[in-house]
């Protein structure tokens, strides 16, 4: 029998032991879960920092696939593309530049994708942050600020690219409540405008907020902005005379120096998007799809300062338009800080030039995406005076922005000249900023600027970088929209579109 | 955790009532000689065993037997060929038996999940084949034995690359998402992943499982199938030593090499394209016919290779204990440059009687293998996500244009191939590529097991095992600064580095009583068990760029460390089972069986931790009734029919939680701040797919046992299907994970054995095997009408419709004249000569990519059926197989054209291309357009021109083999020559080399849903071999 206590006493031994409460019970040790998430200031810090990180996507993705750049630049008469007939796989960014655009186009899909991430870690945080204690209670409105400007910027950044869209308030928990029914524009701007105040009540000014982060200033700004696409224009002259008082913005002496590295979060930036030099993930590299390509990697090394460059033979996008370098008077100093060109083969093709700064690595740079600056805000609110017919009071500030372009101030213009002055300097001051494409959409201009736009390429498309024997598909420049489709990956599944 | 204690109960009073009804036994030694009722030769290697239980032994080369069991047990004595005899001992210590050839030699020992069964009892469908049927076929995998052998078990070798492992499907089972592999079972303990690592040597015999009520004993992990490994253990009488060893050549055929452009045809290619767009010809491509015959890149890659393999095995065995010993080495080249396969192995098997009803066994087998081997496989693109490394090479050499030297006059390499400002890419030499860098495994594991067992009463057994699988990988990529293996990307580069040490233990403990009785015409067996089993694995990589000299390769070298590329992750699983059986027969010829098996895993949600596994099924001897019983044409005739419930819990470890992703960090200023969010769902009511099968089976044995014939019909529907439910990214997700839709499949399998030839000095023996395979999708998840897997060059996944489906447009030729355009349907982009589609949606135009485009159905990647042929002949002394296997009806989508048929002239491409169309009067074949505009839609739209039939018959291997006339009492004993082919003939009307080919553009085994795409891999060579066994 002690043999048989011996065997027995294994079995139960292992029986027992493997039957601790918890032998079932594995949540993962590699990453956080919800359960543990979300219970103090810390967690809330950590998830507004990630409610900014998808910024970076997308401002900065190049290629074929593109980021804001392919939306809010492209489409316009600012930039074209360099037609390559080695390198064919370019078909979504040609779409857009060409006006025959479909819903399964990547760049609309990620302006689209990546604006609802946002808006879901900021809906995260909103729907959780009054429960939690803090032990600071200042930061807790910071948090909420920079979560309710976040979540207005993306939708702001919707309803002027695509219109009527889905209203996400609250995080969704199931599969049942991911999909919403598309609220008008009207309800959308509503609630942009909600968000947009509350921001603006919770943000800390510029000098109480640390660096790159939203703050008063940059709600007030999007307020601005909301409102003149509204053309509630003294609702825009109330908000911008605030932050143009406020003390915080200045222009900087040198339009050069606005890109130039050391001057990040300068006097004159009221939001941008945060960049790093290195090879961490954060680095920028949107110039890179706009080099002129095909080049070598000598050509590529001229323009981009890095020794180490590789060739290039993709083909190149948001290459500026002969219209566009036509745009600048004389004597404009910004226009060689923004184009330059580059000589392949006897021919010369421009580029965009103002982002280019030193860097090590290619395609690392360091350079940040301006969002918001102090000399939009001037031009702005000159808008939104002589919108309500004071083209008069409106001179200063469009000066102040000539004055500093070398150019001389302009006086005793009608309304609708000024009008016309107001929105060519936008044009030029704000060039490969993704402000043309939305400007010719709010002063219902898109129609008729670019089939003109179209006409010209059509009839010369040599001018326009195609290289001889080639030209723009026929089915080109047919009908100019305004919005753009709804990523058919997503209405493939939210039943209500 | 209440039900789980309440069910342990019953179980723990059970081992009580078994111990405490204990009664000491007498047990005795019987011994004796076993002889050929016919010839009175003895005959070694008779099974003997005591009935009711596992206790056996076999004869040895003299036919003498002995075993230690109580004196009133029965003894089975039973040969492969001879009828089965069970004898009573009735005290006896000595008993001589007579073995006559007979109809009942069905009642061959058949393994089976958790014990063994008596052939003619097996109720479920389970095919054995023994070591002795694979023992010829000289390859490193056990897999590659088992090609064209298995009834209704698809292998395709999909990579010919040394040490891969194979895919095996089970009865065309597939999911979605949670993987379609069987589980492997070695001596009884299922192990992680697959059995590449495992000298083909030390296996004794294999047993498929395939329907439920074989099955369902290991519940959640059975739906795809169970394949049961044991291995070689002592045996009585059979004590000495034996060495085997062989060494082969391998070869790329030529047949079955893309046929490319040489340099002249690819200049002239070139130099026409310019003609045809207008423009001057580029220096490089005015005089094509200075190239001659060119560099053919795709075969300064490949080479002839050799490989050995060495085997010792030592076999031991007395009345106390058995030992058995398996040494292995083999050694590959591969046919690839600077590509090589090793592998140490070695298991130790011993068994101890400790006393006549206690048994103690003890195994460990560790292996240790290395293998080298360039990234070689999928598109020319191609970059391993996980590690970043580029792949594609083998594709990315085959594109390399023909004009260019891989070598120089000198015998250096340049280190690059390409001409700037003609090309369209930088290309990197990837020949010199392929030789500098380094990609290296080294994988150790060990398999341990170690179990006693208890035998209080006669009929009754308790057993108790620990098992544990342990396993080490290092990986160790260099990618030197003097080459690129990046598609576009020109050496020097930045030598970059990657480290992955990948640590798993496994341990599984298992506890098991067995209870089996005869009263009268009535036989019983009862199986009770409870199973503890875990899982933890680490994984970590480390990646490094920036090595100041190439020679000098560890971590502190490395000037940089990439964040973004390298990480830790834990994972980890837990399992805990009950599980019972209950076999029934009446005269042995009616049969029932009953089995229950509940499993708790970690993996399932909160809500829903727990699932039952039954099973049942029922088998009638009718030949063993009286209207059948002095039949002349039927000797034996089985019909079975089960039913029963298993699942796949391969859901993945943390698939229930929300997870907080902490690498979402932002920069202000110049500062990086941590950033975490939610970005998963969670779903605690997520639990293991469910499949519930049916099998209907018939066994017949004719005209003496010549001829063998078994069929079986399955029907199989897999619900509630891992299913990462894409939602609208509108919410800030991309996915639900949820158990959702379901599947169906069903077939019909026949087997047939037929000995054509069976007299003393030359015996024929044919085994032909074929199954039909279908599966249909009833439902997939609520408002989900359609799955699309494999990205732009796709599969669909629709309701009633087979899984992964090729979906694209139908390829119509090309617009030949300005007629036949201006009166056909077509894209914004067409122009006379260029390619044309079928309108099959009927607008008047055609598109592709959006929702409602012209896409459809242009091919299925499942064969209708699939086929083994094996041929055994033995003459005197000399021994012949061929073994056939087949595949019919099945389309493979050579998506790598879209490199080798580019028109825009950035690669080599297929010399088919000269047939192009070029004007009205010079169309060409039909099936290329122009090269001067819209040549995207030719190469980027995924089309029918992309699909070929995939059918294919493959003599997998042909060998001959003579063994010497040897006296068994001489020092050398036995021993065999044998040459070999392997992969002998592939008859294809497939053009590629390896129509089993199926890949992701990664390069990586494709998924259930995309299966069938030919991104291009590395070839399966022809290996010719020479070897021999000799026994001491």
């Amino acid at each position: 029998m002690k043999r048989i206590n011996i065997i027995l006493a294994v079995f139960t031994i292992f029986t027992f032991l493997s039957c601790e409460e918890d032998f079932l019970e594995i949540p993962p040790e590699d990453s956080l879960s919800q359960t543990i998430f979300f219970q103090k200031q810390g967690d809330f810090e950590q998830a507004i920092n990630a409610t900014y990180a998808p910024l970076r996507d997308l401002y900065n993705i190049g290629g074929n696939n593109q980021g804001a750049w392919g939306m809010g630049e492209l489409p316009s008469d600012n930039t074209y593309y360099r037609y390559n007939p080695s390198y064919r796989a370019v078909q979504a960014g040609e779409s857009i530049a060409d006006f025959y655009v479909n819903d399964g186009n990547a760049t609309i899909e990620n302006k689209y994708t990546i604006n609802y991430l946002i808006i879901a870690r900021a809906n995260q945080i909103l729907d959780l942050i009054d429960d939690v204690e803090f032990e600071d209670d200042s930061m807790r409105d910071n948090i909420k600020g920079q979560a309710y400007f976040l979540r207005a910027l993306s939708y702001f950044d919707l309803v002027q690219y695509f219109g009527s869209v889905p209203l996400h308030l609250v995080p969704a928990t199931s599969r049942n409540d991911a999909a919403l029914p598309l609220s008008t524009s009207e309800e959308i701007l509503a609630q942009i405008l909600n968000d947009a105040n509350d921001a603006v009540s919770f943000l800390p000014t510029k000098s109480n907020q640390e660096a790159g982060r939203a703050t008063r200033g940059s709600a007030q700004m999007l307020l601005a902005n909301v409102n003149l696409v509204q053309e509630n224009w003294s609702g825009a002259e109330s908000v911008l005379s605030d932050l143009l008082t406020s003390g915080e913005y200045d222009l900087l002496g040198n339009y050069a120096n606005v890109f130039d590295l050391n001057n990040k979060n300068s006097v004159e930036s009221i939001f941008e998007v945060q960049f790093l030099e290195g090879t961490d993930g954060f680095a920028s590299s949107f110039m890179y799809s706009w080099l002129p390509m095909p080049l070598t990697a000598e050509q590529v090394a001229t323009i981009s300062g890095v020794t180490n460059s590789q060739a290039s033979n993709n083909q190149g996008f948001n290459i500026p338009t002969p219209d566009v370098i036509e745009s600048y008077e004389d004597n404009d100093l910004r226009k060689t800080v923004s184009i330059d060109s580059i000589d392949l083969d006897g021919r010369y093709y421009p580029y965009i030039n103002k982002f280019w700064q030193p860097h090590s690595n290619p395609g690392l740079t360091g350079a940040n995406w301006p969002v918001y600056r102090f000399s939009e805000a001037l031009l702005f609110y000159a808008e939104a005076i002589n919108e309500q017919g004071r083209p008069g009071d409106a001179e200063p500030y469009l000066n102040q922005v000539r004055n500093r372009a070398g150019l001389a101030p302009l006086n005793g213009l009608s309304q609708e000249n000024m009008r016309q002055a107001i929105m060519n300097e936008r044009r030029v001051e704000l060039a490969f900023e993704n402000k043309r494409w939305p400007d010719l959409v709010r002063t219902g201009m898109a129609q008729s600027v670019m089939s003109d736009f179209g006409t010209r390429v059509k009839a010369n498309p040599q001018d326009y970088y195609f290289p001889d024997g080639f030209a723009p598909p026929a089915a080109a420049f047919g009908t100019i929209y305004e919005v753009f489709p709804l990523p058919a990956s997503e209405a493939l599944l939210n039943p209500n579109f | 955790m209440r039900t789980k204690k309440t069910l342990m109960l019953p179980f723990l009073l059970l081992l009580f009532f078994c111990i405490i009804t204990t009664q000491a036994q007498q047990n005795i030694t019987i011994s004796g000689t076993i002889t050929d009722a016919e010839s009175g030769e003895p005959l070694p290697g008779v099974t003997v065993i005591v009935q009711g239980t596992t206790n056996g032994t076999s004869a040895d080369f003299d036919g003498n037997y002995s075993i230690s069991t109580s004196s009133n047990a029965t003894l089975v004595f039973s040969y492969v060929g001879y009828g089965t005899q069970n004898i009573s001992i009735n005290g006896r210590t000595q008993i001589n038996v007579n073995l006559s050839v007979d109809s009942q030699q069905l009642d061959e020992v058949v393994i089976v999940g958790y014990g063994t069964q008596t052939s003619r009892k097996v109720t479920g469908s389970v095919q054995q084949i023994d070591s002795e049927e694979l023992a010829d076929i000289p390859v490193p995998q056990v897999t590659q034995k088992l090609q064209g052998r298995l009834v209704g078990v698809q292998i395709n070798q999909t990579t010919g690359k040394p040490g891969e492992g194979m895919q095996v499907r089970v009865r065309g089972q597939a999911s979605i998402l949670a993987g379609s592999d069987p589980l492997y079972v070695v001596d009884g303990f299922p192990i992680v992943g697959d059995i590449s690592t495992i000298n083909p040597d030390e296996i004794e015999s294999i047993s498929v499982l395939k329907d439920a009520a074989s099955t369902s004993l290991y519940g959640s992990r059975a739906a795809n199938g169970v394949v049961l490994i044991t291995t070689k253990s002592g045996k009585s009488g059979q004590a000495g030593l034996s060495f085997s060893y062989y060494a082969g050549i391998q070869a790329v055929p030529q047949k079955g090499r893309p046929d490319m452009m040489n340099g002249t045809e690819f200049a002239q290619f070139r130099k026409e394209s310019f003609e045809d767009l207008g423009q001057p010809v580029p220096e490089p491509f005015q005089n094509p016919e200075q190239y001659g015959e060119g560099y053919n890149w795709y075969d300064a890659m490949l080479r002839n290779a050799p490989m050995q393999s060495y085997n010792l095995n030592w076999n031991s065995s007395t009345e106390k204990s058995s030992v058995a010993i398996v040494a292995g080495f083999f050694n590959q080249e591969g046919v690839m440059i600077n590509s090589d396969f090793k592998r140490y192995s070695l298991r130790a098997n011993s068994n101890f009687k400790l006393s006549d009803n206690l048994n103690l066994g003890i195994s460990v087998a560790p292996s240790y293998s290395i293998d080298n081997i360039p990234s070689s496989d999928g598109a020319f693109y191609a970059t391993n996500v996980d590690a970043a490394i580029p792949g594609g090479l083998i594709t990315n050499a085959l594109q390399t244009w023909p004009i260019l030297p891989f070598k120089n006059n000198d015998g250096t390499y340049p280190l690059s191939a390409w001409i700037p400002g003609i090309s369209a890419f930088p290309t990197p030499n990837w020949v010199y590529a392929a030789q500098e860098i380094t990609n290296e495994t080294k994988e150790t594991r060990v398999l341990g097991n170690l179990f006693i067992e208890y035998q209080p009463i006669d009929g009754l057994r308790l057993k108790s095992t620990l098992n544990g699988d342990m396993g080490n990988t290092s990986f160790f990529n260099f990618s030197p600064s003097n080459v690129s293996t990046t598609f576009a990307a020109l050496p020097p580069t930045i030598a970059t580095s990657i480290r992955r040490e990948s640590k798993y233990v496994s341990w599984l403990n298992e506890n098991t009583v067995n209870y089996s009785k005869s009263f009268g015409d009535h036989s019983i067996a009862v199986l009770g068990g409870i199973s503890f089993q875990k899982f933890n694995a680490d994984n970590s990589q480390i990646y490094l760029s920036n090595f100041p000299d190439d020679r000098i390769r560890t971590i502190q070298s490395a000037l940089n460390i990439d964040r973004t590329r390298s990480f830790n992750n834990i994972n980890e699983w837990s399992l805990t089972s009950f599980f019972s059986r209950l076999n029934y027969d009446y005269k042995g010829k009616y049969l029932f069986s009953a089995s229950l098996r509940r499993d708790g895993s970690s993996r399932f949600g909160s809500n829903n931790r727990w699932g039952n596994f039954p099973s049942a099924s029922v088998g009638w001897v009718f030949s063993d009734e009286s209207f059948l019983e002095d039949s002349k044409f039927m000797s034996f005739g089985k019909i079975r029919a089960s039913y029963g419930i298993i699942g796949n819990n391969n859901i993945g470890n943390y698939t229930q939680y929300a997870l907080v992703d902490n690498s979402l960090n932002a920069v202000f200023g110049n500062s990086i701040a941590s950033g975490a969010a939610i970005t998963t769902f969670g779903n605690s009511n997520l639990g293991w797919e469910r499949t519930k099968q049916m099998d209907i089976g018939l066994d017949l044995r004719l005209f003496n046992d010549r001829v063998e014939f078994i069929y079986d019909y399955y029907k199989k529907n897999t619900t509630d299907l891992l299913f990462n439910v894409s939602v609208p990214q509108e919410s800030g997700f991309e996915d639900f994970n949820d158990n959702v839709g379901e599947l169906e499949f069903w077939g019909h399998e026949f087997a047939l054995i037929s000995r054509n030839v069976a007299n003393d000095n030359f015996t024929w023996t044919s085994n032909f095997n074929i199954a039909f395979n279908r599966n249909k999708v009833v439902s997939l998840a609520e408002g989900v009408d359609r799955i699309f897997s494999g990205g732009a060059y796709g599969s669909i996944t629709r309701p009633g419709e087979p899984l992964g489906q090729f979906w694209g447009l139908i390829h119509d030729g090309v617009y030949d004249n300005q007629q036949e355009f201006d009166s056909s349907p077509k894209a914004v982009e067409s122009e006379v000569g260029t390619i044309k589609f079928v309108d099959t949606n009927g607008d008047g135009v055609i598109t592709n990519g959006t929702e409602n485009d012209d896409r459809t159905v242009i091919g299925n990647p499942f064969p209708d059926y699939i086929f083994g042929l094996t041929n055994d002949f033995r003459y005197k002394n000399w021994d012949a197989s061929i073994v056939i296997s087949g595949s019919i009806g099945n389309d493979i989508a050579v998506t790598n054209d879209q490199g080798t048929t580019n028109l825009d002239g950035p690669f080599n491409v297929l010399r088919e291309i000269e047939d192009r169309w070029r004007s009205p009067e010079n169309p060409g074949s039909g099936r290329y357009g122009k090269t001067t505009s819209a040549t995207f839609m030719e190469r980027d739209w995924f089309s029918s021109r992309f699909i070929e039939d995939g059918s294919y018959l493959t003599v997998k291997n042909i060998t001959l083999g003579y063994s010497l006339p040897l006296n068994k009492k001489s020092f050398l004993k036995a021993a065999r020559l044998y040459g070999s082919v392997q992969q002998a003939f592939v008859f294809t009307g497939y053009r590629g080399a390896n129509p089993e080919i199926s890949t992701t553009t990664q390069g990586e085994q494709a998924t259930a849903l995309a299966l069938g795409f030919d991104w291009g891999a590395y070839p399966v060579p022809r290996t010719f071999t020479f070897g021999f066994n000799l026994t001491f």
